[in-house]
């Protein structure tokens, strides 16, 4: 395999994203007032209930949680749906098409630089920020392993459900409200809005057979396990990547199928 | 020049909204999927109350059913934004391409006439949702029911209205100057999600800030405190009629003087 081709993706991804530094700059300000809110949010929650523990976690642990759920997003989050669907609206697809390299491939790669960018702005400096204020709530040792390797696999997941979505475009010539459906859903069920402890007993265990726990859910769990185990760990990255591998093949499948139907005016 | 009446406005905006109608109907599929995206967006807010409250009863003294009143209040004054001023997310564009020249040529208001050009269907989607959260927390509530009280609510709902135009109008308006302005119009659009919260569960920095600086707390919270606890309306609560027409008028002023600037291109 010629990872140069890759690596060079990679790079002119990061020049790309070093090039908007104001719109990093708001996108940081955005997500400080989300976490402001959520902040008082959730102190007004848990004051009111009277606890210090509700469903096992407490006041810190819900706040770790979704900060460090925030950050994830922003990290992962690709806006591959819209790109998807403007260049099959304006026609760029036809010379993505052409390129020599599979376009999911492509695509994947285009983004793999502001992963880098997003990184060291967002995830890195969150995670640091986290540690220092909660003195060390999130526990240094093994699970920093297991969360690196559960953080790709949920990457891949989230790209290939993009991707996924993303595809539909191809029949129905609307991006916007089949991009607000899946962040939707995947924002809700994945526990980003609300930690899925929290949920009703049957609902949670119905979210638990679905994909998108295994974007926000499982890496956090990994990251904040108290006293990780090898087998619940296993399970964890075990279902993760038995998501990946169906998420992969559907969404192969379905670009494959797809393809034909491509109707490009002019571009 | 003769200065052009309201009832010139009115009978032009009707038959500039019946062409954009007829545009948008060529898209069915689009409007479909969009007003079932928005109504995605509904229900999660509704799911993610629901869920909050099967684990706690109250926040911060606030019930279930208080809270679904605030977000359904919310919802609705959040639609004319959603349904008359959608072209503000355009203006970007029209600034950058140089497109918006041919706007400054008509000899009518040129805010009216921009906005006037993009009527958003897929808002009427939430407008329905709201107005049945709204009916049906108050029923459960037992707050009663006088014609004073509906009137009441038309007014302090348009005015509330106002508030969230103006953020969006002043957000768009940054595009006259900067030139990725899409961030800061994407933040704007998130204050509409913390709107549903009431005040109280900030600390009194935030209070200010939420009121005065960026003024969300008038989108619902302090104009539904006049319908939903009458016996506690605090002041700013019947100024919230003043304070929504002048937080228009000053972001109206601001959009105008960045469209009176605007050079072009030059193309």
């Amino acid at each position: 395999m010629n990872l140069k081709k890759y690596l060079s993706l990679t790079r002119a991804g990061i020049m790309e994203s070093l090039q908007f530094r104001m719109s990093t700059v708001i996108i940081f300000v955005g997500n400080l007032l989300y976490l402001i809110v959520v902040y008082f949010l959730w102190k007004a929650i848990y004051a009111s209930s009277g606890q210090e523990v509700v469903n096992g976690m407490t006041f810190s642990d819900t706040l770790i949680y979704l900060v460090l759920a925030t950050a994830l997003f922003n990290f992962m989050e690709m806006y591959a749906v819209w790109e998807i669907g403007r260049a099959i609206q304006s026609g760029k697809i036809v010379l993505d098409l052409i390129k020599p390299m599979k376009y999911r491939t492509y695509l994947f790669w285009s983004y793999s630089g502001s992963f880098v960018v997003n990184f060291f702005a967002t995830l890195f400096p969150t995670f640091i920020v986290v540690c220092f204020v909660t003195h060390g709530a999130i526990p240094l040792g093994l699970n920093l392993l297991y969360f690196v390797i559960s953080v790709v696999l949920a990457v891949m997941i989230n790209y290939n459900i993009d991707f996924f979505v993303g595809t539909i475009c191809l029949y129905t010539e609307s991006i916007w409200g089949i991009n607000i459906m899946k962040q939707v859903i995947v924002l809700l069920l994945s526990g980003a809005t609300i930690p899925i402890a929290f949920f009703p007993e049957t609902i949670r265990n119905i979210v638990y057979y679905l994909p998108f726990q295994s974007i926000y859910n499982a890496p956090l769990t990994l990251l904040l396990g108290k006293s990780p185990e090898l087998k619940d760990t296993a399970i964890v990255i075990g279902t993760q990547l038995i998501w990946f591998l169906i998420t992969y093949a559907i969404s192969r499948l379905f670009w494959k199928i797809s393809l034909p139907q491509i109707t490009v005016n002019g571009g | 020049m003769k200065r052009k009446g309201l009832l010139f406005y009115l009978k032009l905006y009707c038959k500039i909204l019946a062409q954009d109608l007829k545009s948008k109907m060529s898209y069915r599929a689009d409007f479909i999927i969009s007003t079932i995206g928005m109504i995605f967006t509904n229900i999660a807010g509704f799911v993610s109350f629901w869920i909050l409250f099967r684990n706690f009863s109250t926040i911060n003294g606030w019930g279930y059913y208080e809270m679904l009143f605030l977000y359904g209040f919310s919802l609705v004054s959040l639609t004319p934004a959603q349904c008359f001023f959608d072209n503000n997310w355009s203006l970007r564009q029209y600034v950058y391409s140089g497109d918006f020249i041919k706007y400054c040529f008509r000899p009518i208001n040129l805010f009216f006439y921009y906005q006037s050009e993009v009527f958003d269907i897929k808002g009427l989607g939430q407008l329905a949702f709201g107005l049945g959260t709204i009916i049906y927390s108050w029923i459960k509530l037992g707050l009663g029911f006088t014609p004073l009280m509906l009137i009441k609510m038309i007014v302090f709902l348009i005015t509330a209205s106002l508030v969230m135009i103006a953020l969006q109008t002043a957000a768009a308006a940054t595009c006259f100057w900067i030139h990725n302005s899409f961030f800061v119009l994407d933040l704007a659009f998130r204050f509409k999600d913390y709107a549903k919260y009431p005040i109280t569960i900030f600390s009194s920095v935030f209070r200010f800030i939420f009121t005065f600086i960026m003024p969300i707390a008038f989108i619902a919270y302090y104009p539904s405190l006049v319908i939903l606890r009458p016996d506690e309306v605090p002041l700013l609560s019947w100024l919230s009629p003043l304070f929504g027409i002048a937080f228009f008028y000053i972001a109206y002023r601001i959009w105008m003087y960045g469209a009176m600037k605007y050079n072009g291109t030059g193309s």
